[in-house]
């Protein structure tokens, strides 16, 4: 029953839906942004850009996606955000094996050591589209959380005693491979079946909410 | 082996160095920073830059650092930072 009323208003759901990440993306944006401003700390910078990416992706995917003669173009777009969003995150946990601390960009969302991810994202997004799949992106974002979820287990193992978030993380990362995993599997087998789709919004919002969890957790004084 | 000083530590204790004393001379400083001549200019030169110290040349030309209303709102701000790296794994 409570499977055919969501059915039923599944329009509005995904409204809902959307509105509850763009909240939490913008709380998470906001907070960060300030710990930014004061260190300059550039894992807080691509942790910030990888939510400033998904909530900018989910705008545009659940708000200007009603919009029926700009559906296609609308849902590549996306595609796009959502890529970039994951390489933002992925990258903040990597960053400091790749570059220096110390050295200074112009730019808090474009700089020469990310273009390389635009240009992914945007190779990735062109092959799916010309092939009329989302193979690629499916493929990119199980590899990319696969590794997410390996270093953030790492991350815990090392330090998760003296930092408690440190387990929630690879829980969030774990649910999120999952959540793609899913995604994958309603995509290519299953005819986005209704039923994989509602796990995945929720898994997503339950992934979101333990970053919000988090972010206002640290943060607070 | 000592570990390497994070960048952020090297900031908090010179920013800590010029709290505790008001004002500071270079060469006070730059003990009290524990860093090699050439980085702390460049440490001195990023954080007047971003306006968290400010040099300070009185009549007789002698020169101290305070801190600025950014500078100290960082070190407020240093434990929340330090926690959300180290919380997030970044």
């Amino acid at each position: 029953m409570v499977y055919e009323w969501i059915i039923a208003n599944k329009e509005l759901i995904k409204i809902f839906y959307a509105l509850i990440i763009v909240f939490i993306c913008a709380v998470i944006v906001l907070k960060t942004d300030r710990l930014f401003r004061l260190s300059s700390h550039k894992g807080i910078r691509y942790f910030r850009n990888a939510f400033f990416f998904f909530g900018i992706g989910f705008i545009i995917r659940y708000f200007f996606g009603v919009l029926p003669n700009y559906r296609f173009i609308i849902t590549i777009i996306f595609e796009y955000f959502l890529i970039m969003a994951g390489f933002f995150l992925l990258y903040s946990l990597l960053w400091k094996k790749i570059e220096a601390s110390g050295s200074d960009y112009y730019s808090s969302l474009f700089n020469a050591k990310i273009f390389i991810f635009y240009v992914m994202s945007f190779v990735i997004v062109l092959l799916d589209y010309l092939w009329g799949t989302y193979y690629l992106m499916f493929s990119s974002q199980i590899i990319l959380f696969s590794l997410a979820s390996i270093i953030s287990y790492a991350n815990y193992k090392k330090n998760g005693k003296r930092h408690k978030f440190l387990k929630f993380y690879f829980i969030a990362m774990m649910l999120s491979l999952v959540a793609w995993m899913l995604n994958a599997l309603a995509s290519l087998l299953l005819n986005w079946h209704q039923g994989i789709l509602i796990v995945i919004y929720l898994l997503n919002i339950i992934i979101f909410l333990l970053f919000l969890f988090g972010v206002i957790k640290v943060t607070a004084k | 082996m000592a570990k390497k000083r994070e960048r952020l530590n090297v900031i908090k204790d010179i920013l800590d160095a010029i709290q505790k004393n008001r004002q500071i001379k270079p060469t006070r400083l730059l003990y009290a920073s524990n860093l090699s001549p050439q980085m702390f200019k460049d440490y001195i030169n990023e954080l007047i830059s971003k306006k968290f110290i400010r040099l300070d040349i009185d009549d007789k030309e002698k020169k101290t650092f305070s801190l600025t209303k950014k500078g100290n709102d960082f070190l407020q701000e240093y434990k929340v930072i330090d926690n959300f790296i180290e919380n997030f794994g970044l």
